[in-house]
């Protein structure tokens, strides 16, 4: 008796071994999410809904607003996974041989270059981008810029109160101000190597300050640093708990958080730096056509309007407001932050911020 | 002359197989299926990256560094999860002790947490405003660094090696120890000379486990590693900062090293003496009893340990549902509503999760039974077969299995099925080292006689070994399950819209800032898991099997 349950147990899982081999894609079509059809028919026909496979760096309850959206308005249905910036450009590139996915989405235009030199990415130069300032576009129309986010200094309000401003400390206004010795150990940063963000406020210190004196201040900074964490927006829930008292975040993402409750002080300092947030059509996806009906759609003042509501980003488009509770593009004073130099000196950057700065901490 | 000899019997035994067709097809098979769904992937990552890619390893000072801090992690926090893992097996196998329900379930709570999230609880009770370490003792600690990580470290993978060590104690006949007192031993001789050579094969199949789980260890150090640099997170810095997977793959091979050094330790310090204590007939009396203040301050250690996982977990489980993680405690549910839209998530969770774990024990069952009770020269590579995936950081078998089914003629990315494989893969040595340490304890005089009254090898498994090891096999399928259900470095490359699962969402929401919504969607998981488990308990105990772990 008992031999046999254990024969029965032995052959269910060879047949289902065998199942999962033999028709792997099959089983994933058989699975729980009820979606829209095999993806290779759909792909010859586009425009007449379908799917649009998305790999998104944005937060994903913007991602799953945006996705109800663009159902509504285009048929189109998106099947969505939610990662990091760098994770998403590793995976794109991973799957190079055999792309998966039809569009990148969200994160700084930054990510997208050593996509576009390998090949990964199709040029598309959407019809509704005539109109918009020449830093969202790019040159070979590899990607397209479409959202914009500026840096700022976070700080927990209560811990600030109780702890800094009685030693006489005013809340901090400018880069500078971080550099105060009040911060030691109470401010925490990100790593530029594996942050995206922190590199822009990295470089931004460098244009700011030009090279020599960037390189002091940042070294100064890196004195009050009690540890640098991977991701840019890591900063943000320890110095919202309190855990920590101040960083250096984007302030939508910081915004949003807020907005659950903590005490979050969000403070754009001049002569701050900005993101262009991108979108790229995956050369070889499945649903190609759709991944430019998106674009296209992305670029609408209503998605645009859209978009900056539920995400606090900025528009691109010089006909949407600004997010409700932040300061409008005009009052915040932006760095003349040189996109194409802070590419082309990023890894000397990054390598001698590591060398000279986190090292000596590994 | 020795390797001569043993070149020569190896032959001879490989020879032997050819009366034994079904074993060498079955044989022939696990090669052919391990070989290419671990050695291949393998093999593709470290193909990657040239030679000159490998010299940076000695050059870099961050790397020597990040190495150097590695290994130093791996001995403390093995060590310490060694001990614990042996504490709480003993109190729980030998001890005539009250709380024993507690103990169980408090080696249960980590394996089946998400990676990560745990993290979030430590930092709220123990951190620079820690509720405990600032609030209730009034000190000024830095968890983030070497000391917390070591106490997270030990907190979280210590039940792995628990589950190995438990299953071995259990195991142990007390007559041995009997009669080494009725020939006048005091009772730490008999503890030192009698019974612990008994659980060596348990304590070094668990540290070998939790060694490599430390060692392959990503989430623990990305939120509370601070600024130390360790091999895994150096390696997802290169692929998620620097796009850089040939760099990332040395930093793999760099991790692949010293875990496949652990294994040798392992397998050299176990030695090849034999510890059979299931002979023919099986009759244990009750264990001996302890002195009272032995007994009580075991007991004390225990339920200190277990009291301190209770208070993580508790917070987490609080923190699901409060408004705004650590600073307004106030009541609310709607963390939950965000989790019942993921169904599909949590559904995908489980299927994975078993067929990957019913795979991977009856491979590994099978393994085992090959490497210990037939001589077939072959069982070296075997057994290197079947422990190598766990010595692979989960990540990078993830990768692996990209690069190595993203073409024709086996294209699986994207679909359930490479979940599924890579999964199982990832659980073969989690099921091996629960098979072999049973097996180990399995002498061979049953099986003997059983070939002698003419049974095959395979009619001999199947009546006298399958029997004997239902116990380890149960335990190593649900231990995977629950690993399974809980993994996030196996699939983070591996899944599509499609095949998203619960601890990818919880990855999200963590890095989003909702910390809420991924305590909630912890505790969903954990629930989850831990219904699976009782459900399979209730099942297998209506047929007279009882499931421990």
């Amino acid at each position: 008796m008992k031999c046999k349950r254990w024969l029965s147990m032995c052959l269910a899982m060879t047949m289902s071994l065998s199942l999962l081999a033999g028709c792997g894609g099959g089983d994933a079509a058989a699975d729980s999410t009820p979606q829209a059809p095999d993806s290779a028919l759909d792909a010859e026909t586009p425009k007449t809904g379908g799917k649009l496979v998305v790999y998104s760096a944005l937060n994903e309850d913007n991602t799953i607003d945006l996705a109800e959206r663009f159902k509504k308005d285009t048929g189109i249905e998106i099947e969505y996974i939610s990662l990091g910036g760098g994770d998403a450009v590793a995976r794109v590139q991973a799957e190079m041989a055999n792309p998966k996915a039809d569009i990148l989405v969200g994160g700084s235009v930054d990510l997208y270059g050593s996509l576009a030199e390998q090949g990964a990415l199709e040029a598309y130069d959407s019809a509704n981008n005539n109109d918009l300032d020449a830093r969202f576009n790019d040159p070979d129309h590899m990607w397209q810029g479409w959202y914009m986010g500026v840096l700022s200094i976070i700080v927990n309000d209560e811990r600030f109160e109780k702890e800094l401003a009685s030693k006489g400390l005013k809340k901090p206004e400018t880069w500078d101000d971080l550099l105060d010795p009040a911060y030691k150990d109470v401010f925490v940063w990100s790593n530029p190597v594996t942050a995206g963000g922190a590199y822009i406020a990295t470089a931004c210190q460098l244009f700011r300050l030009g090279e020599d004196k960037g390189w002091d201040y940042l070294k100064a900074l890196d004195k009050n640093v009690h540890h640098y964490y991977k991701g840019a927006g890591d900063v943000i829930s320890p110095v919202a708990t309190g855990e920590f008292i101040a960083s250096i975040a984007w302030a939508h993402d910081s915004f949003k958080v807020k907005q659950q409750g903590y005490p979050l002080n969000i403070i754009i300092p001049k002569q701050t730096a900005y993101e262009v947030g991108g979108a790229a059509v995956v050369k070889g996806g499945p649903n190609t056509e759709n991944a430019k009906t998106f674009i296209d759609w992305l670029l609408t003042k209503d998605v645009q309007d859209f978009h900056t509501q539920i995400s606090y980003r900025y528009s691109v488009r010089g006909d949407v407001a600004s997010p409700e509770g932040l300061p409008t593009l005009d009052e915040v004073d932006l760095v003349d932050y040189d996109r194409a130099k802070a590419t082309e000196m990023k890894t000397a950057v990054l390598e001698k911020f590591e060398a000279e700065i986190t090292s000596a901490r590994a | 002359m020795a390797a001569g000899v043993s070149v020569k019997e190896s032959v001879k035994e490989m020879k032997r197989l050819k009366n034994e067709p079904l074993l060498l097809i079955v044989i022939a098979a696990i090669v052919i299926f391990v070989g290419y769904f671990v050695i291949y992937p393998v093999i593709r990552v470290i193909t990657v990256p040239e030679w000159q890619d490998y010299a940076q390893l000695v050059q870099k000072a961050r790397w020597a560094t990040a190495i150097k801090n590695s290994l130093f992690m791996t001995v403390i926090s093995t060590v310490s999860c060694t001990a614990v893992a042996f504490l709480f097996a003993y109190v729980n196998a030998r001890l005539d002790v009250p709380c024993k329900g507690l103990f169980r379930f408090v080696t249960l709570l980590p394996i089946v947490s998400p990676p990560f999230i745990v993290a979030l609880s430590y930092i709220l009770l123990f951190g620079v405003q820690g509720i405990i370490t600032k609030g209730v003792l009034g000190m000024q600690v830095d968890i983030y660094g070497r000391f917390g990580l070591w106490i997270v470290q030990t907190v979280t993978f210590f039940p792995y090696a628990y589950s190995v060590i438990y299953g071995v104690i259990r195991s142990i006949s007390t007559n041995l120890e009997y009669a080494a007192y009725n020939m006048g031993a005091t009772r730490w001789q008999v503890f030192r000379d009698v019974f612990f050579p008994l659980c060596r094969p348990g304590i070094a199949g668990g540290a070998l486990i939790a060694a490599i789980n430390v060692l392959t260890d990503f989430g623990n150090p990305m939120m509370i590693g601070g600024d130390l640099a360790l091999l895994p997170t150096e390696a997802y810095m290169q692929i998620s900062g620097w796009y850089d997977m040939k760099t990332a793959s040395v930093l793999a091979v760099a991790l692949l090293v010293p875990a496949l050094m652990i294994f040798l330790v392992n397998r050299f310090w176990v030695g090849r003496r034999s510890y059979v204590t299931i002979t023919g007939k099986e009759i244990s009396l009750n264990p001996f009893s302890l002195p009272k203040w032995v007994k009580w301050t075991l007991f004390g250690l225990t339920m200190f340990i277990s009291l301190f996982i209770l208070l993580v977990y508790g917070t987490l489980l609080y923190g699901a549902f409060t408004k705004a993680w650590g600073y307004d405690w106030s009541m609310t549910l709607k963390n939950l509503q965000y989790v019942f839209h993921k169904g599909g998530q949590i559904w995908n969770s489980i299927k994975f999760a078993f067929l990957s774990s019913l795979g991977a024990s009856f491979l590994a069952m099978i393994l085992a039974y090959i490497v210990q009770k037939k001589q077939i020269g072959i069982n070296k590579l075997l057994d290197f077969l079947a422990i190598l995936p766990g010595a692979i950081p989960g990540i990078f078998l993830g990768i692996g299995f990209v690069m190595a089914f993203n073409e024709k003629p086996v294209e699986l990315t994207g679909t359930a099925a490479i979940m599924v494989l890579a999964l199982l893969f990832w659980n073969i040595p989690t099921c091996y080292s629960a098979a072999t340490a049973g097996l180990q304890q399995i002498g061979n005089s049953v099986e003997d006689a059983a070939l002698n009254l003419g049974a095959n090898s395979f009619r001999s498994f199947k009546d006298i070994i399958l029997p004997l090891l239902k116990a380890p096999f149960l335990s190593g399928f649900v231990l995977s399950f629950l690993r399974s259900v809980t993994c996030l470095s196996v699939v983070i490359f591996l899944y599509a819209p499609r095949t998203t699962v619960g601890t990818i969402s919880i990855m999200v929401l963590v890095q989003n800032g909702q910390w809420g919504e991924a305590a909630a969607f912890t505790i969903v998981l954990i629930t989850i898991a831990f219904a699976v488990l009782r459900a399979a308990q209730y099942i297998l105990g209506k047929q007279g099997i009882k499931l421990e772990l």
